[in-house]
Parts: C-alpha cells; structure tokens; sequence
C-alpha cells in the first residue's frame, strides 16, 4: 500500500517538473508556433539564477521571485534580436535557437565553471501523509505547479494580455488592424515563456544537479509533453505530463532511467502518427 | 516569396570540380605523414556521412536532426557483431556492415512510416529527429551490457573477409575514398534523373507532386532510408578503422555537426558536402587546438551567423561574388 503511494508521488513530482518546463513551452511553440531549442536554457538560468542568490546568502524566496524577472527580460531581448527576424522562416529558427543554446550552454560553462553547483530547498525534512512519508519539498512542488498552472490558465482567459495573445494567434492582420500592437505581444508572450522556464529551473534546481547541460535533458520532454497534450492548450500540458511524466516512473521500476526516458520518447514519437494534433486537438483538424 | 538563387551548376563543371576534388585526394598519401593519412580517411568517412544528409535533406528541404543516430547504429552494429558477438575475423565485420546498415534502414523507415506517412513535415520532423538522437545515445548509455554504456566498445577489429584484413593504412584510404567517389557519383546520378525531379517537385510543392500522381510519401520513406543506410555505412567503416565506438557517435552534437558541414558546403550540392566536411573539420582542428571548449561555442555562433548571413552555405558566399564579378564583367548587364 505505502508503495503504491510512494510511487504516485514521486509520479506527481515528475509530472509537476514536466508540466513547469513545459508551460513555458505551451506557450512559445504550442501558441506562437516557435521551435526554440534553447528552451532548455532557460530553464538552466533559472537554476543557476537560484545558486547564484544562495551564494550571496539570499534565499530561496528571493530567487523564486527573481528568476522569472530575469527569463523575462532575457527572452524579451532574444525575441527582439533573434527570433523576430525569422518568423517566416521555421527551420532557421531551430538552427539559430540551437546555436544560442550551444553558446549560452559554453558562456555559462565559462563564467561557472564544469562543476555542479549547490542549490538547497528552503525545507529539509518529511512529511507523514496517508502513513507514509514524503519530502516536503516534493509536495510543496505539486502545490506551487498545480497554482502556477492555475495562474497561467487565469492569465490567458480573464486578462487584457492573454485576449491580445489569444487574438494575434489567431489572426495576426485582423488583431493589428484592430489595434493591437502585435510585434508587443509576441515580445511579451516570448518573454513570459522564458519566464515561466526560469521560474522552472529554480523549482528543479534542488532536486537535480545544476550543470550547464542540464536544460538539454527537459527539452526534448517537454516537446513531446506539449504535442502529445495537444498544442496550445493548458489542459494538454497537463494530458501530456501525465502521459509522459507516468509512464516513465512506471518503466523506472523495470529498467535503468535513461533507458525508461527513452522509451517514453518513442512512444510519444509513435503517438504522433496516430494523433499529430495531440489527445485533445481535433484528429481531422488542419497540421 | 524570396527565392534564393543556386547555383546551378552543369554536369561538365560538377564532373570537373569532381575530378579535381577526388584526385586531389588520392594524391594525398604520397605527401603526408601516417598520423595526417589517418585523419583525411576520417574526414572522408564523415564527408561520406554528410552526403548522407545532403541527400535527404538537400533534396527534401525536410531537415533531419538525429542523423548521427544512424550513423552510430552503423558504428554500434559492426562493433557488436565483432566484439559482443565474437564472430570470428573472417566474417564478423561483414555481418557487422550488414547489421549496422539493415538496423539503421530499418530503424529509418519506422520513422518514415510513423512520421513522413503520418504527415509529420518541416520543423516538426526536426524536432522529432533530434529526439531520436537523445533516445538513442541514452539507449546507448544504459543499455550497458550489449552497448558497453558510457565507455563504449573498444578492439573492434580491421574490415576484412576470410583471409583478407583491411589493416594497412595506405589500403584503408583508399577503400574509403572509393566508396566516397561511388556514392558520391551515384547520388549525383539519382539525383539529376527522373526520380531527382520528383523529389524537387515535392520540396516545391508536396500536393502538386501528389495531384500528378506520385506517391510523396513513398519517395520520402524511400530517401530517408537511403540516406540513413549511407550514414551507416559510413558509421561500420569509421568503427572498423579507429576500433571503437562510443555514444557520442550517436549523439546530438555529431548530428549538428553534420548539418554544419552540408550546410558550410551549401545544402543540395553533394560536392559542395564534402568541401564542406574538410573545410570545417580543418577548422575544427585548429580551433580546439586552442582550447577544445571553443568548438561547442564556435559551432552556436556559426549557426546564428548562418541564417542570418548565408542561408545557402559558405561556399554560396563564394559564388556569389563569383556572379557579381562576372557580371560587373558583362559591363552591367542586369539579368530579371
């Protein structure tokens, strides 16, 4: 019984990493239809955003609220010098944000070091729950995930913002020629992406092991998590960390983690041909 | 729509640039030492993995980034024939080849079928490649016992066949530069025939090609498993000349290598692959010479500089200016 729920949790606390890394993800490749391969970055300078803080004796809390600030501000200025120049052009997209993530993977290398740097989580011990016990910073994971989500979800149906977003998705000349400043809004909607990946990398950074290469392990993850939910839909990252996020501690039982990664990838790969609009997209929609 | 012009190069000056290009190589071993022999017949065989690439996605426009992964299932297979396996010299690096290459054509026309067939075009491939290269180099990793894990398979033994060993340095280059010079001839040949044509059409415009009555989807799973048993190929040769494999071989920074290299050469140009692999893996090595940390950076500044400022490779740069002279030349004449 008590493995069962042990199991469920750490399921949950993976299908929470998943869906934090992913969100960002929804937004930038499921709405805005920009493969951005340097995505996994983001997440990384959230990490070490966080070990940065630490090393100045700040504390956790600080870089929760930091990180996403310097995503955001980071994402924004890619988007302006990069990304907006290549809109039409998808595959140049991927080679240019795969050459930013080598870059900025070396740049951090370079300023850090190879080493792994510390990053603590501001609780230490476990909690006892349903009779078994749990570390309280895996459960106060799946609490800020599941508020996180609920914000963003917030975010895109009731405010100004994500009307703007919502509208330049779907007919970019129609929002512009109701006004809305639509080169603003990618910026910003790029930005939030970037932020919600920093926001990411500090919620991770205490349970894995913060390197400069670490971004590249979530990237092709949560992909797969946002096509397989089905792009463009909160509801679908959801869907897809579950699917992802499950299956995987499933197979961790059976045989080595990177070889249950793996496997999990093909499946999400072999998942494609049958539902290439996701579990929630439409199966005879426009691809 | 902004059409970049390419250079279109007719069949004499290809065949010239050709015949330049591979005597220029077989002259190589008069001149230089052992150690340099050894890395153009290296150079070679990635040039040979780069024509793989070139061929698919040169002519497809459908980029592919996980196209180490069948190279290094061509490394991979011959080395676990010859050294998991144990076959004995005198057959176990043929039945290596033929494992490596039908593993990885099999492995690429899977993907075909699951992807190409189920309509999966452009970036989404992409991404979906270079999945398949991180699964693969974590298959590699933790699937230790047949794989050999993070440290790979070393005493792969020389090409050979009964009493014929392919161990002399001398013999090796110049095996590896015949094969180059057949596949290289031999997609040049696919490519400029009948079925070369159909698969121009279909980069201009899949549903056109499919409303004439080709089966797109066909030709594409066709291709792509072409592409992939050449990477292998190229893979099985490389483990049997330097005698180990390991995961980089399968893994993503290979597979961006490689599309720097077709890119650097221009992509559609076969010819343009191989110049292309030399020119960068010279370049390499005079970079991590320096510092082997500078490459990874090199790399990423080179791809960010490459849409912006060659789409079409390097050497276009070249040709361009080329144009631009011999026009100035035609005392400013405007062609369009």
């Amino acid at each position: 019984m008590s493995d069962i729920i042990v199991t469920s949790l750490n399921a949950m606390t993976l299908i929470s990493i998943l869906m934090l890394v992913s969100m960002g993800l929804a937004i930038i490749y499921g709405l805005m239809n920009v493969i951005n391969l340097a995505h996994g970055e983001f997440v990384t300078i959230g990490a070490y955003t966080l070990a940065m803080v630490q090393a100045w004796g700040g504390d956790f809390w600080l870089a929760l609220v930091l990180a996403p600030l310097v995503g955001y501000a980071f994402g924004s200025l890619i988007e302006v010098v990069l990304i907006r120049r290549l809109y039409q052009r998808p595959i140049a997209i991927i080679l240019a944000t795969w050459g930013l993530g080598l870059v900025l993977q070396q740049l951090i290398q370079l300023a850090f070091g190879a080493a792994p740097l510390p990053a603590s989580s501001p609780f230490a011990g476990a909690l006892t729950l349903f009779g078994t016990s749990f570390p309280a910073y895996r459960l106060f994971l799946i609490g800020i995930t599941i508020a996180i989500v609920t914000g963003c979800a917030a975010v895109f149906r009731f405010t100004n913002f994500g009307l703007d977003v919502r509208a330049v998705i779907q007919d970019g000349a129609m929002a512009e020629s109701l006004g809305i400043d639509t080169a603003k809004v990618y910026r910003r909607a790029f930005g939030a992406g970037a932020a919600l990946a920093a926001l990411a990398g500090v919620l991770i950074a205490p349970l894995t092991a913060v390197v400069a290469q670490m971004g590249v392990n979530y990237l092709a993850r949560s992909f797969f998590v946002v096509t397989i939910g089905g792009p463009g839909t909160i509801v679908g990252v959801a869907a897809g960390s579950g699917i992802v996020g499950g299956l995987e501690t499933l197979f961790n039982h059976e045989m080595p983690a990177t070889l249950s990664q793996a496997l999990v990838l093909a499946l999400a790969a072999a998942l494609m041909r049958f539902r290439p609009n996701g579990l929630l997209g439409s199966a005879a929609g426009s691809r | 729509m902004k059409k970049h012009k390419r250079p279109r190069s007719s069949s004499v000056t290809w065949l010239a640039g050709a015949a330049v290009l591979f005597v220029g190589l077989a002259l190589a071993p008069t001149g230089v030492g052992a150690y340099d022999l050894a890395s153009i017949r290296d150079i070679m065989l990635f040039a040979l993995f780069a024509v793989s690439l070139d061929l698919f996605w040169g002519r497809t426009g459908i980029l592919s980034f996980g196209h180490a992964t069948f190279f290094g299932i061509g490394a991979y297979g011959m080395a676990i024939a010859t050294v998991k396996l144990g076959l004995p010299a005198g057959i176990g690096s043929i039945v290596g080849l033929g494992l490596g290459t039908a593993l990885a054509a099999l492995l690429a026309f899977g993907v075909g079928y699951f992807l190409i067939r189920g309509g999966v075009r452009g970036a989404y491939f992409t991404i979906t490649t270079l999945a398949l290269s991180l699964i693969a180099q974590q298959t590699a990793v933790g699937w230790s016992s047949v794989t050999g894990g993070d440290s790979g398979l070393i005493g792969v033994p020389a090409l050979g066949y009964g009493e014929l060993q392919l161990t002399d340095p001398i013999a090796q280059f110049y095996v590896v530069w015949g094969v180059l010079l057949t596949v290289s001839l031999g997609a040049w040949a696919v490519l400029r025939g009948r079925h070369g044509l159909v698969l121009k059409m279909i980069e201009d415009n899949e549903v056109k090609a499919e409303t004439m009555g080709y089966s797109t989807s066909l030709y594409l799973i066709g291709l792509f498993t072409l592409s992939a048993t050449v990477a292998a190929l190229a893979g099985a040769l490389y483990a049997t000349m330097t005698g180990f494999v390991a995961p980089d071989m399968l893994g993503l920074i290979l597979s961006t290598e490689v599309i720097m290299w077709v890119a650097t050469g221009g992509r559609g140009l076969i010819l343009g692959a191989i110049v292309g692999t030399i020119v960068v893996s010279e370049l390499q090595q005079r970079i991590s010479s320096i510092d082997t940390k500078l490459w990874p950076m090199f790399m990423g500044l080179f791809f960010i500089a490459m849409v912006f400022l060659f789409p079409d490779g390097l050497l276009s740069v070249v040709w361009r200016v080329g144009a631009l002279l011999r026009r100035d030349k035609a005392n400013g004449e405007v062609r369009r």
